[in-house]
């Protein structure tokens, strides 16, 4: 009786541990995983290749290449997360300015932070560097579009299913005069339903 | 030997619980800072994460931690969103041995007070979008908790605080909107409207042009209508005492037969509450009363309440499985059984847990002033100071349970 009751507890011992031990499991970047259907990476590569890709078809980029001579220069503002979800718009920018980049049809500027960061580079390079490593300051590349937007949700909720849309709103705005040359548009829907029963 | 072993689990939840309840009564009288301190020490129990979450992120909020009291919040929402799901194992549980025995998912009340908090620690950390996404969050909770005929979940101090951030964004529809559903609830629940809501209601209806809206409110509350507006905004919370702790109501009586103890346990509040005291706020040229605008104490009994008949009849189930659990034991060992009905006595013990260190009241109080100095007095503690730079927008969040004022302003 004895031994039975050991052996059963040395079972159910090693299942409660395998049940209680870490997984992990690595994925490929680009692989499509929704846990509990909420904004992710999947949903901020995806909204930033199409409307990258969607800017850089439409009439404004070879108009100014025409009138201009050169290619556009872009720098992205700020994206508002006007969302149910506590959305990291930093990964959402960091995707869309790889896309701009990448094309090779347009010139980029690093962004207000960045930039900061790169003149204090350059006051301290004109106390410390040599002569003929030293950048001049007054030699910036100025942007000519700015591109802001937001990203909007609505809930609608019945019980434990939920339909979330969500809208991304991007727009170009020229810095010169204020134009707008190109406004986009991009909606993602889900259903997630929850579960009503667990273990 | 495993009969033992459960019965000394269940003393251990029975003291966690009493542990728990003892530093929320000590909070009246300690510093939110030395709660906290003493409830970090403590290691809580698996079912109880989110009650544990709850009362960290709170006091660490009310400390000024807003990072971290962020960070508990969060984890709270999470694990009672996990739990909305019902447990077939925690419902056996509870079933057989008692209510504790369940995973603390979270009362209505919680399931949106938890967005209001967060809502201000992500304000008071200087992240309004971060505080605008808990009250959109809050406006969900709330649809999935809405029934017709009851106003479980529906929070008038979560719309007044939608309110004021939507005021703080400049977003002027969705702000009116806010202040006329927290209206809406104040007046279902019997409450007068705070006159810094009325005000809220006249100011936005007005800058919104909507006049018809404008014209309502001021035949309403013709004298605030003639109010002069200041360059300066002071939005004024104040979190008054602690919410009740439930108690245990507990009842012992002989089987018919003398056979056996049959015991039941259900949780209850105390009849007697302090009534709701304001906190005074003055810039030298006019002193504001905070007003009520949520009574949690009364919304936790309105939970609990709605429970009651659910409660009631798990704990006639569990006391009728006990009877027949021991009789049966004793048909075959007379001292097994007798032990047997010991151990079903001590593990009947009421689930008094709850979010037991919330405010009894949340009030409000709001000014317009030009002033660069404002007083906040709550009530038997040391007037605080706050300077504010004029023409700005300020939230204030004052409490009786600490001289901390916390303030933002943009």
């Amino acid at each position: 009786m004895k031994i039975h009751t050991s052996l059963l507890l040395a079972v159910m011992s090693s299942v409660m541990l395998t049940a209680c031990s870490t997984s992990v499991e690595r994925l490929d970047a680009s692989e499509q995983v929704d846990l509990s259907g909420a904004w992710n990476d999947t949903d901020s590569q995806l909204v930033a290749e199409e409307m990258i890709q969607d800017s850089l078809s439409r009439p404004w980029i070879t108009k100014f290449v025409t009138s201009e001579g050169k290619d556009p220069a872009v720098i992205v503002g700020r994206i508002k997360n006007l969302s149910h979800e506590h959305i990291n718009t930093n990964t959402f920018v960091a995707n869309m300015e790889r896309e701009l980049i990448n094309s090779g049809e347009v010139q980029f500027v690093a962004s207000a932070s960045s930039r900061q960061e790169i003149r204090d580079e350059r006051a301290d390079q004109d106390l410390n560097a040599s002569e003929v490593t030293r950048k001049e300051a007054g030699q910036e590349y100025g942007a000519d579009f700015m591109m802001q937007g937001q990203i909007n949700t609505i809930v609608d909720v019945d019980g434990t299913t939920q339909v979330r849309f969500y809208q991304v709103n991007l727009e170009l705005i020229s810095l010169k005069d204020n134009r707008k040359v190109w406004i986009g548009e991009k909606k993602i829907k889900k259903l997630i339903s929850n579960s009503k029963i667990r273990p | 030997m495993y009969k033992l072993l459960l019965v000394f689990v269940f003393l251990l939840s029975g003291c966690a619980q009493h542990s728990n309840n003892r530093l929320a009564d000590d909070l009246q009288f300690q510093t939110p800072e030395s709660i906290l301190s003493a409830l970090q020490e403590t290691k809580p129990d698996d079912r109880d994460i989110a009650q544990y979450y709850l009362n960290i992120g709170y006091l660490q909020l009310l400390s000024g931690h807003f990072p971290e009291s962020i960070d508990a919040l969060l984890i709270a929402k999470k694990e009672m969103g996990s739990l909305a799901a019902t447990s077939v194992s925690e419902n056996i549980g509870a079933g057989t041995v008692n209510e504790t025995l369940r995973s603390y998912s979270g009362y209505p009340l919680d399931r949106v007070m938890v967005h209001n908090m967060l809502a201000l620690s992500y304000l008071f950390n200087q992240d309004i979008g971060g505080a605008r996404v808990e009250m959109l969050q809050a406006d969900v909770a709330m649809k999935k908790l809405f029934d017709k005929d009851s106003l479980s979940g529906q929070l008038a101090s979560t719309h007044l605080i939608s309110g004021i951030i939507y005021e703080l964004l400049d977003e002027r529809s969705n702000a009116f909107i806010s202040y006329q559903l927290a209206e809406e609830v104040l007046n279902k629940r019997h409450i007068a409207l705070p006159e810094g809501l009325k005000l809220g209601l006249l100011r936005m209806s007005l800058k919104m042009g909507n006049d018809q809206a404008y014209d309502k409110y001021s035949q309403a509350y013709p004298s605030l209508a003639e109010h002069q507006t200041a360059k300066g905004q002071v939005f004024v919370l104040y979190f008054n005492g602690v919410v009740s702790n439930k108690v245990q109501a507990s009842l012992t009586v002989p089987s018919f037969n003398g056979q056996q103890l049959i015991r039941i346990a259900m949780p209850t509040y105390p009849e007697r509450v302090p009534r709701p005291v304001s906190a005074q706020v003055g810039d030298g040229q006019q002193i504001k009363n905070t007003q009520v605008t949520e009574n949690i104490n009364d919304i936790a009994r309105e939970d609990l309440d709605k429970e009651y008949p659910s409660i009631l009849l798990l704990t006639t189930t569990r006391a009728i499985a006990k009877y027949k659990v021991v009789e049966e034991a004793k048909k075959k060992d007379q001292l097994i059984g007798t032990l047997l009905n010991f151990a079903t006595l001590i593990s009947e013990v009421a689930d008094l847990r709850s979010w037991n260190m919330l405010p009894a009241t949340i009030q409000f109080a709001y000014l317009d002033t030009n002033s660069d100095n404002i007083v906040v007095s709550p009530p038997k503690t040391a007037d605080n100071s706050v300077s504010l730079q004029q023409g700005h927008q300020h939230v204030i969040l004052a409490t009786n349970l600490s001289n901390k004022i916390l303030h933002y302003q943009q």
